[in-house]
């Protein structure tokens, strides 16, 4: 197969990931609205929770795989991991996007006000504007090569930087829920919560992998095109 | 190292820009003592190949192997405008490792620039700044000089003093690479003439007493017959 | 070898320096910044509501945030003027010496600029800083250091965009929140006349920062600079 064709089969294969996914998601809203009890001390809104928190986890993820990914691109060099490397990084912004939009929603009637520069969202939008910053430092290279190599660069440094913000944030006073599920002592919401946490979590994770193929697969095809236009090769 | 051995090899080099091969299979030996020119069209890979042979840029493709130290010159000086020329090479001579004997002043003489030794070079002309990095260049006694247009915006003057340097390094044993469009005042210098079309080295022969037109001539034969 | 490593990275240093005393623009806006930074804020606030406590970190670490990054880009903005880059790749000068000669010039820049800002700092707030001063000013070292490594890296990368000055806060500024907001509340805590035990947690991250990003941006560099 060429190159091409290996990239509209990883079109067409991320498409359906990301179809089983909205089917997923489909699901699990109906099971967080219609099947899941309402939680006490925050009352209905606490639902957008079984979203928020899958959507975050999700952007993390994307971040992490960006930042290996860049780690590999810059030992082995190999332009696939610069592709997908961006992929993950738009698909995560995309997903940040959400989860800050997410956020402020289930903020409102909780702690009545969209925003706080508490640790934790303070932390997480800098976390976004890493991906905002890698995606801008891309943006502004021609070169390919030198946008490979610098984002890459860039990539790495991310997400070295990570722990700290996150230990930063823990120092500080937080209006943050605590952790209810990634606590030492083990999860403590009831199993039907739970579950539908979990699912939804799955659900994202799912989401985000299709949303990447598609990327990718796209970002291989312009490759492609661009490679033909430049006219004939070496011998 | 023996006359016979090149001062400089560059075996199937290829080097692109995004997706666009810019210089494409050159092969190629410079030896001591020789001037090479290097002739060929705007964007034809010349400068791209000077800066491959320099270190600047790796090859995507192939090998550039060199025996000693490699000097360049290029269109841009190098150099710094706030400090003075004098400055401009203690400061190179302290990054090559070199000893402080004296060897930028001897270099400023020889490149008749010595009564702006202590001048900032935001204050020279072309001219002067070109022979300034004629020996930013030298100053680390290199076996093999690359030349990016040595003569472009000199007066004659400056051009006579760029010319004998050439000379002068050619006959210490130096291998010379020069890539330039000003073939009358070069072709009397060299022995062999190489040819670039299109990122191809399309060929490397010797001039065969043509003169400038004649260089010339050859090279539209060669474009024409890579069609 | 690292004989050669500190003549370079020391020849690099004090050429930048040499180049900034000489033209000052950089150092003059960055230290105009700091001021009018300094002056803006303490102007703003309400001396009723506001104490100088609550403030006066903050303010400080402002001011030294936004003026450093005004210089940070010379650094490298100076190496494509004339393509004096390529000059100095084409030396033995290797990038760790060239990244932390240009470190310890950005980091002596930056020094100047605070040393200045300061006693501007001490009029403005009335803040117990005499006999807290060497506490604070190893503090303000620490962060600074971790600081200009990151800033470094990422000028070196960004200079080669078309908008410099914007890309460089909209890269470096995630990057400071380790080190900055340690900075604010050491900074703080040291003001506030608290017991060293209090300021412990805070010295710990600020020196695993500098410690892990000096490295890991002194490893990158060779990345950046490498075609």
């Amino acid at each position: 197969m060429t190159r091409r064709e290996r990239a509209l089969q990883t079109a067409r294969r991320g498409g359906l990931v990301t179809v089983i996914a909205l089917v997923g998601l489909a699901v699990v809203y109906v099971r967080a609205i219609a099947f899941t009890p309402i939680e006490r001390t925050q009352g209905p809104a606490q639902k957008i929770f079984y979203v928020h928190a899958p959507i975050a986890w999700a952007t993390m993820l994307a971040f992490a795989v960006t930042g290996l990914l860049s780690l590999l691109y810059l030992t082995m060099r190999d332009r696939k991991f610069d592709l997908m490397a961006a992929a993950s990084a738009e698909v995560g912004t995309a997903l940040g996007i959400a989860m800050l939009t997410t956020g402020p929603l289930w903020a409102k009637p909780i702690w009545g006000t969209f925003w706080t520069w508490d640790a934790r969202l303070t932390s997480t939008l800098f976390t976004f504007l890493l991906f905002v910053g890698y995606l801008v430092l891309r943006g502004a290279l021609s070169d390919f090569e030198v946008r490979a190599r610098f984002s890459a660069v860039l990539g790495v440094m991310a997400l070295v930087l990570v722990p700290f913000i996150h230990v930063t944030v823990y120092w500080f006073r937080t209006l943050h829920p605590d952790p209810v599920v990634m606590k030492p002592e083990g999860p403590s919401l009831p199993a039907v919560m739970l579950t539908t946490l979990l699912t939804s979590l799955i659900v994202c994770t799912v989401l985000y992998i299709g949303l990447v193929m598609q990327r990718y697969a796209l970002a291989v095809l312009e490759d492609v095109r661009e490679e033909e236009e430049a006219g004939d090769g070496i011998s | 190292m023996a006359a016979s051995e090149a001062a400089v090899r560059v075996h199937d080099v290829s080097r692109r820009f995004g997706h666009r091969w810019v210089v494409r299979n050159v092969s190629m030996e410079v030896f001591p003592g020789e001037a090479v020119l290097l002739v060929g069209g705007n964007g034809a890979g010349k400068t791209t190949l000077l800066r491959v042979l320099a270190g600047l840029l790796r090859a995507n493709r192939g090998t550039v192997d060199h025996r000693g130290m490699v000097g360049m010159v290029a269109h841009h000086t190098m150099m710094y405008d706030a400090l003075t020329a004098r400055e401009n090479l203690t400061f190179y001579t302290r990054l090559h490792g070199l000893p402080r004997d004296g060897r930028g002043d001897r270099l400023i003489e020889r490149l008749g620039l010595a009564h702006a030794a202590d001048q900032r070079i935001a204050t020279f002309s072309r001219g002067m700044l070109q022979r300034l990095a004629i020996a930013r260049s030298l100053l680390h006694d290199p076996d093999v000089l690359l030349f990016d247009e040595p003569l472009t915006g000199l007066d004659d003057a400056a051009s006579r003093i760029v010319l004998d340097v050439i000379r002068e390094l050619k006959a210490r044993g130096a291998a010379l690479l020069i890539a330039t469009h000003q073939l009358v005042e070069l072709v009397g210098e060299t022995a062999r003439v190489g040819y670039m079309v299109s990122g191809r080295l399309a060929a490397l022969e010797p001039i065969g007493g043509r003169d400038a037109g004649g260089v010339v001539s050859r090279y539209k034969e060669l474009v024409t017959d890579g069609r | 070898m690292a004989g050669n490593l500190l003549t370079a990275t020391a020849a690099i240093a004090r050429k930048d320096l040499k180049v900034e005393w000489r033209t000052k623009t950089a150092f003059m806006s960055s230290l105009v910044f700091a001021v009018l930074v300094l002056a803006v804020l303490y102007f703003a606030r309400d001396k009723t509501s506001v104490g100088d406590f609550d403030i006066a970190p903050g303010a400080l670490w402002v001011t030294f945030t936004f003026a450093g990054m005004l210089g940070l880009n010379r650094a490298f903005l100076l190496e494509r003027e004339n393509r004096a880059l390529d000059g100095l790749r084409l030396t033995p000068v290797t990038p760790t010496a060239l990244f932390l000669g240009k470190v310890i010039g950005n980091l002596i820049f930056l020094g100047v600029v605070e040393l200045v800002s300061l006693p501007l700092f001490i009029l403005f707030y009335d803040v117990p800083i005499w006999r807290q001063l060497p506490i604070l000013l190893a503090v303000v070292a620490l962060a600074t250091v971790g600081y200009v490594a990151v800033g470094t890296l990422l000028s070196a990368m960004v200079v080669r965009t078309r908008f410099s000055e914007v890309m460089l806060p909209v890269l470096l500024l995630p990057f400071l929140v380790p080190p900055i907001v340690s900075a604010v509340q050491l900074t703080w805590r040291i003001l506030a006349l608290r017991p060293l035990s209090e300021l412990t947690g805070w010295l710990s991250l600020l020196a695993a920062f500098d410690v892990i990003f000096f490295t890991l941006s002194l490893l990158l560099f060779e990345a950046i600079l490498i075609e």
